[in-house]
Formats: C-alpha cells, structure tokens, sequence
C-alpha cells in the first residue's frame, strides 16, 4: 500500500517537472464557429493575438443555432469560471453585462477611436450606456439572393425586380427542370425569408413598427397579411425534400444547379467560393428585390468577461486591439464572405458581391434602410423573435390562412412579455 | 455480559451506513435538490439567468398559452401510446417466436437487440435519409417503376410525428424483446405441460397462460419505455429538429429552447416541473403496485 501511495506521488511529481516552467498567458474564447471557413477566418485572429504574445485557447461549441454554448456558458459562469472572452451575437452581449459579468472596454476604445469607426446602427449592441462591452469584427448581410447564373440563362430569366417577378421567374426556372429555390425548413431559414418580405414589402419604416418595436397593430396589419401571402406563394418554389435539410446543403443545391436560387445571408457565399466559383460568371448575388432596398445586418462581436487574474485581463485587451484592428478585420472578412465591421476601411481587393455589399450600405445609411436581422436577434429580444420563428415555421409547412398566421404572432408576442 | 466492541466491530457495524452514505447525498443533492430547484425557478421570474424571486403561477399560465407547448403535450401522447404498445406488440411476438426452440437464436437474438447498440442519434439520422422522399424509400420505389408511389411523411405536419414513432419502435422492439424472453425463460414448464397434456392448443396456452404470468415483465418494459418517451429528445433533434415546422415538438426540445434559446428559463423549469408530473403519474403507481406486492407476498 505504501508503496503503491510513493508511486503515484513520485510519478505525479515528474509530472510537474515535465511542464513548461512558465507557459505563455492563453485567453479562452468561446465561440460557435466550426463550419471550415468560419474556422479559417478565425485563425487570422489567433496568428494576430499570437504576435502580441498571447495563447488562444479554442472553445467551440457548435450546435442548437448557439443554444449549446449558452448551456455550457452558463454552468461556467454558475461555478464562478467564466472563459475569457466570448463571441456574441443579437442581444446577448447586452443581456450578459446587464448581469454585470462582463468588464468595459472604455479606456482602449478612448485611446484608440474606435466608437468612431463603428457603424452607428451596431452600436446599441456592443454598447451598454456609456459602456463598450464588445468589439465587433464583421457585418453580414442577410438579406441576399444566391443564383446560379447557368440555371438563370437556360430560363432566360436575370435578377427580378420585385417578389412577384422572382416568383414567376420560379415557374420559368422549374419549367427549364430546375428547382426555383433551395431552402430548408428550420424555423431561422424561414425566418431569413420573411425579414426580407417585410422590409421589401412593407418598407424600412413598417420593418422598424413590426419586428423591432413589436407593434400589435403593425403586426395585424393588412400589409402583414400581404407578407405572408406572399411567404406562400414563396413555398410553392420549394421542393418536398426540404425537411431537415441544412443551409449549406441548400447552398450546395445552387452550386451544382439542381436550384436556381437560394435566399440566404453572405455567409452562403463562402459556400461558392470554396468551390471555385467566380461572382458574376458562375453565380449571380443580389439583393432581395425592393421598391425600397433594405441593408439586414448582423454583427459578430468579442465580449470580454470579469476575470480576477490581471495577466488575462490584459489578454483581453490584446484580443480586443486585434479584433479592432484594421488589417485584421479586412483579412478576416475575405475569408468569412462578410464585410469589416469598421466602415473605414476599403474595400478594393473584395469580390465583387462584398463591393455591391459595401455600396448598398452606404445607400441604407443614408436611406434609413439600415435593418437589424430579426432572425439573429438584432432586432428584438430572443423571447420575441424567436416567436416570429416560430409562426413562419408553422405558417410554412401546413396550409394556414394568413389571418390566422397574423392572429397567432400578436397572441405569441403578446405571451413572451 | 457485555465486553466492550473493538475498533473493527464498530467499524464493521458502521461500514454499510458509511458505504451508503456519499451515494446517498450524491443522490440526495444531484436528484432531489435539483428537483426543488427547478420547481422554485418555474415559481419566479427568471428570464436568462436563475432569479430568486417568486411570481407564483405566472410561468405555468404563460406554459400552457403558448401553442409549441400544447403540439409539444399532444405529440408526447400520440409518441407514447404508438411508441408502448407497438414496441410492446413486436417485442412480445418476437420473444414468443424465439422462445420455439429455434436454431441459431443466439445468433437471431443478437440482430434483434443490436438497433438498441446505437444511439438515438445515429438511428435518427439513418431514418431520416431513408424517409426523405427525395432520397430514400419513396425515390427507390419510384426508381423502380412505381411512379405514383408517395410516402412523405417526414415532409407534412401532420404525419411527422409517426416517422419518429417507427424509427423509435425499430430501435426498441429488440430491447422489450429481450425482456420479455427473459421473462418466458422464467416460467415453469410443468405449468405448459399440464395445460398441454389437459389438451390446451399452443395459442391458447399463450394467451391464457403465459402472458399473463408475464406481468412483472410488462411493468418493467412499460415503465422503461414510458420513460424513454417523455425523454425522447435526441431522436427528435436527429429526424426532424423538431420540424417541419414545429410539428414534431416534445416536451424535452420544449423546454431546451426556452430555457437556453429563448431565454425564458422560468418557462423552461415550469415544463420541466409538468414532464416531473407526467413521470410520477407513471412511476408512481407502478410503486405502489410493487410495493403492496411484496406485502402480500411476506
């Protein structure tokens, strides 16, 4: 027994001994980016955080649209060891330092101006009062059309000008033996469509009454009535074996041209790239078509949690100056299919759809066409948005009138306060 | 007379209670207290993170107003009653088909049980390419000639929730197989023979018999299976993600969502506390039927 007990405390110390004396500082950051070209633009933030002298220690959690890493980041948080930083999106940055875990990043944004450079419609996400609490690194837009422009030229058809056309534009594509449009039919996919009917047929102003400020009033209006006849009409261009299907498959279906559109955010546009496909020759990218173009966006930021050891607060630090920084944001941004989150920076070396991309929010700026996307949480509160989801979803799959659709969003919305 | 207890005695007589002990408070704090827990969280406000508040049944009201809790309860009742006696039927025939003194049953056995080897998970996603109709059953029948033939039932609201149903009967029927055939191997063969040379025909001998010998064993597979359907989650989330739509919603998806997704964790508990209630009902008399049994029985 003795023996056995010297063992394991001799084996246990040369342990010990084999340890790197003093291993550099690693800041954990928890994020939901597995996919390959999420993975790939994220190691340029690391090689960057690198130089500075800082370990990046990878806490992906992928799955449930994000769901699972709330999970995990709430038991972590439950046993007083929150990871370091955090990759946020919607609402959550605000709702964590609303619980006060998270620590401002005043000082660096004074030294550095950076409020200044950051799109002043992202900042009610990445400020608390007067406190920065996330660095954002990237703007996606979602409201974008995918086609394969070999499928558009054989139904003779090019990028309609508004709903009804691209819904005729489907009964040429399924003429010409291809599928109108590649979805699937989880409730965010849907969702995608039906942001984009609302800014395009009610307008920006209806979009902001409806989806933002949760008006009962706008939410059964006739108008909403006409969205979702239309999000019909927009079934109709579906195929059956849509269930379960995941976007990238989707993607996938353009790629290959079995579809002939896929509405979807630019991250589908990796998708194509990844493929060798060329913006304008292979593939066409515009934007969901609008008397009154709309500009949905989402940010992914960095939140940085309290933490009690100072070399990892200045980690902090370090990852946040990398995520700022310019260079940094632009080599990202190539590689995950969005643009800077700055809107300093040019733009020159970006494919094509990036620049149309950039051009159109400079419109939406000045048009106050700048929409927050509903479905990833940047326009309400993920109790309420998710209940848009939730009715899109049903609304999709069986026949229910759109009067009864319209009813069951204010009874939802009305639950969720 | 007494002498006074050495340090082993004592420690002999103190060894069980000791044993028991960590497994018991683990139990104690891991089960119960979490239970309370929940039951407390479902009582307050809590929205994001736990709040100690408490706002009586406010989020119980709110449960049951929302219209994915109410397909969420009617799918648990449609999964569960399909789910038992169809597992039950096939398992039970097929334990009486091999209780006939086959060749190579051990062989058989094994193909049978061996669905209940995988996970949920991989079941779920080798149905769902095999009911896909763009992929699976109803594009080999067509390929094959059969040109009208349709089955997409993964693909409309209201069949979806009975492709869950066969995949999970294909998973289990093995396993309440397996029990049933031990409880066959239980029963006392005079008992047969008599009923035999008294001129009883095998069917006969089964049904008046032998199954109804075979309670304890369907208490046991019923409260197994039950079990596994108020549970059922991982299946859901591999077949359909709760969709098309949310037609195939169970209350164990429910309250994933709202506790982690839609930050509404007091509505998350509240479900938690009626899927509780749901088990107890089952578990519950079960108990007690046991345990007036084995009353009987001294």
């Amino acid at each position: 027994m003795k023996n056995l007990y010297f063992a394991l405390l001799a084996s246990s110390a040369s342990l010990v001994a084999a340890m790197p004396a003093q291993a550099e500082v690693k800041l954990e950051v928890m994020h939901h980016w597995v996919a390959e070209s999420e993975a790939a633009a994220l190691n340029v933030v690391r090689e960057a955080l690198a130089a500075k002298g800082y370990g990046w220690q990878d806490s992906a959690v992928g799955g449930q649209s994000g769901g699972n890493m709330q999970q995990a980041l709430r038991s972590r948080l439950a046993s007083g060891n929150p990871p370091g930083s955090m990759q946020f999106i919607g609402w959550e940055g605000i709702d964590w330092s609303a619980e006060g875990v998270m620590r401002d990043l005043n000082a660096l944004d004074e030294a550095n101006g950076w409020e200044a450079a950051i799109a002043p419609q992202v900042l009610p996400f990445v400020k608390n009062g007067d406190d920065l609490i996330a660095a954002p690194i990237n703007m996606h837009r979602q409201n974008w059309v995918w086609a394969n422009k070999a499928a558009f030229d054989k139904a003779g058809i090019d990028p309609p000008g508004t709903w009804a056309e691209l819904i005729e534009d489907g009964a040429k594509l399924r003429e010409a033996g291809v599928i109108p449009l590649a979805m699937g039919d989880e409730p965010w996919q849907i969702q995608v469509i039906f942001d984009a009917l609302v800014a395009d047929i009610g307008g920006p102003e209806f979009y902001n009454k409806a989806l933002v400020e949760l008006d009962p009033e706008a939410l059964s209006s006739d108008t909403m009535k006409q969205v979702f006849d239309t999000l019909r009409q927009v079934r109709g261009l579906v195929d059956d074996g849509f269930t379960g299907r995941d976007w990238a498959v989707a993607s996938g279906m353009v790629i290959n041209g079995q579809a002939g559109m896929q509405i979807m955010g630019d991250w589908a546009k990796g998708e194509f790239l990844a493929k060798g496909l060329k913006p304008g020759t292979d593939f066409l990218c515009f934007a969901t078509p609008s008397e009154t173009p709309s500009f949905q966006w989402l940010i992914d930021s960095f939140g940085m949690f309290k933490v009690t050891d100072p070399e990892v607060t200045k980690a902090q630090d370090a990852l946040a100056e990398v995520v700022m920084d310019p260079k940094v944001q632009h080599d990202f941004n190539l590689i995950k299919g969005s643009i800077p989150a700055r809107t300093d920076l040019p733009v020159d070396d970006f494919d094509d759809c990036a620049k149309k991309g950039f051009e159109d929010r400079a419109v939406a700026i000045k048009n106050g066409a700048m929409l927050g996307a509903s479905t990833h949480g940047f326009a309400s509160q993920p109790q309420f948005a998710t209940v848009f989801g939730d009715v899109v979803a049903q609304f999709f799959v069986n026949d229910m009138a759109s009067e009864d659709a319209v009813q069951m969003l204010v009874s939802g919305i009305d639950n969720a306060r | 007379m007494t002498r006074k207890k050495s340090f082993s005695d004592r420690l002999a007589d103190w060894l069980p209670r000791l044993v028991m002990a960590p497994s018991l408070l683990v139990i104690l704090v891991g089960v119960y207290l979490f239970i309370a827990w929940t039951g407390w969280i479902s009582l307050s406000s809590s929205r994001m993170v736990p709040q100690y508040d408490f706002v009586g049944l406010e989020q119980y009201y709110r449960l049951w107003a929302t219209p994915r809790w109410h397909t969420a309860v009617a799918n648990l009742f449609i999964f569960s009653a399909l789910f038992l006696t169809v597992t039950i039927g096939v398992g039970l025939v097929m334990a009486i088909l091999l209780d006939q003194n086959i060749r190579a049953e051990g062989a058989l056995r094994a193909v049978y049980l061996y669905p209940m080897a995988l996970s949920f998970i991989v079941t779920g996603t080798a149905w769902k390419w095999i009911l896909n109709p763009d992929l699976g059953i109803q594009k080999v029948v067509n390929d094959l000639g059969w040109e009208g033939f349709v089955f997409n039932w993964i693909t409309r609201p209201d069949f979806a929730i009975y492709t869950i149903v066969i995949a999970a009967v294909w998973q289990s029927s093995g396993f309440a197989m397996a029990i049933f055939l031990a409880g066959l191997r239980g029963i006392d063969n005079s008992v047969i023979k008599a009923a035999q040379i008294e001129g009883a025909t095998l069917p006969r001998i089964y049904a008046s018999i032998i199954v109804p010998m075979l309670r304890p064993a369907f208490l046991s597979v019923i409260v197994l299976l039950g079990y596994i359907a108020i549970k059922t989650f991982d299946l859901v989330l591999a077949m359909t993600n709760g969709g098309p739509g949310n037609a195939t919603e169970m209350p164990s998806t429910f309250m994933f969502s709202a506790t982690f997704r839609r930050n509404q964790m007091g509505v998350g508990a509240a479900s938690a506390m009626m899927m509780l209630m749901t088990v107890a009902a089952i578990i519950i008399p079960y108990l007690y039927s046991e345990l007036k049994e084995s009353r009987n029985d001294h």
